[in-house]
């Protein structure tokens, strides 16, 4: 019996040892999350990255750089470019109707003559 | 914000619609740390920071004059500042999938300790295991945001906003791993 809770005994004091001394307060400062001067930390490693002359190179960049245009600019282009190409392949149509139509109405004529020829003829 | 403080800001916003250049510039100084504070958290990368509080600020300038409620310039700008970081965000998701062999060159992680204390670093890496949206709930509640300007600035209710700021806290406690203190 002595043996076996000498060997619980080691055995909590091993897994005692491999608590580190903070382990009581780690618990308590990860039960609480970051504290406000993890985050104020953040806040200046945040601030550092930020050049001199930041200010400056905001305002040049905001005055050089267009500006992207808004979604109503871009259906208005888009709407125009449909509507050009719709009167293009319109115009097209018309223009190769139109073309047929003399084609066909020579050809009748000539069939016509060719016919009031043939009845003289008889 | 006292009533001052909020007239000052206002008189400074409505300045700067009109296009007073050093007006603009009194907002950027003004702001350009929080921001900085702010696209940190939400990104957990020193290199974006610079670039995208640039964006941030070309929009803000380029946009000021179609803010209507002067007052409501602090969780407009945020609000900008948040869309522009989850913009950025998704861009790098997208990379990722149609270039993934440039994953390893583009997203390199910093190192533990190479920006700062441990404490920065347990909070980094537990900010880094949250969603995008429960890392600008924080950001915006650190920044003293009250729970009605982050409902504006997120776009939603007060209810949901607590909500979700308690689950948000909840498991950036279950990843932070404090450092040691020996």
């Amino acid at each position: 019996m002595k043996t076996e809770d000498q060997a619980w005994r080691e055995l909590q004091q091993h897994a005692v040892a491999q608590l580190r001394p903070d382990f009581a307060n780690r618990v308590i400062r990860a039960a609480h999350g970051p504290d406000a001067a993890a985050w104020q930390q953040l806040q200046s490693h945040a601030a550092a990255q930020l050049r001199p002359g930041f200010a400056e190179r905001v305002l040049r960049a905001a005055r050089a750089i267009p500006g992207v245009p808004s979604l109503l600019d871009q259906f208005a282009l888009s709407a125009a470019t449909a509507a050009l190409c719709l009167l293009g392949v319109v115009l097209v149509h018309s223009h190769n109707t139109q073309l047929q139509e003399q084609r066909n109405l020579a050809r009748w004529q000539q069939l016509a003559d060719e016919a009031q020829d043939a009845d003289i003829g008889q | 914000m006292d009533s001052t403080a909020t007239n000052a800001l206002v008189e400074l916003v409505r300045r700067a619609q009109k296009g007073d250049a050093s007006a603009q510039r009194e907002l950027v100084v003004s702001y350009q740390h929080r921001v900085a504070g702010f696209i940190y958290a939400m990104t957990g990368r020193s290199d974006y920071v610079e670039d995208l509080a640039q964006q941030v600020f070309i929009k803000m300038i380029r946009a000021v004059d179609r803010l209507e409620a002067p007052a409501q310039f602090e969780s407009w700008l945020f609000r900008l500042a948040r869309n522009t970081c989850i913009d950025q965000l998704r861009r790098q998701k997208l990379r990722r999938i149609f270039l993934p062999f440039g994953e390893e060159h583009e997203n390199i992680p910093e190192p533990a300790g190479a920006v700062g204390t441990e404490e920065l670093d347990a909070l980094r890496h537990a900010l880094a295991q949250l969603r995008p949206q429960d890392r600008a709930l924080l950001a915006l509640v650190q920044e003293g945001r009250s729970h009605a300007e982050i409902a504006e600035t997120l776009s939603t209710s007060v209810a949901a906003v607590k909500a979700r700021l308690h689950r948000a806290r909840e498991h950036l406690r279950e990843h932070y791993q404090p450092p040691h203190e020996d």
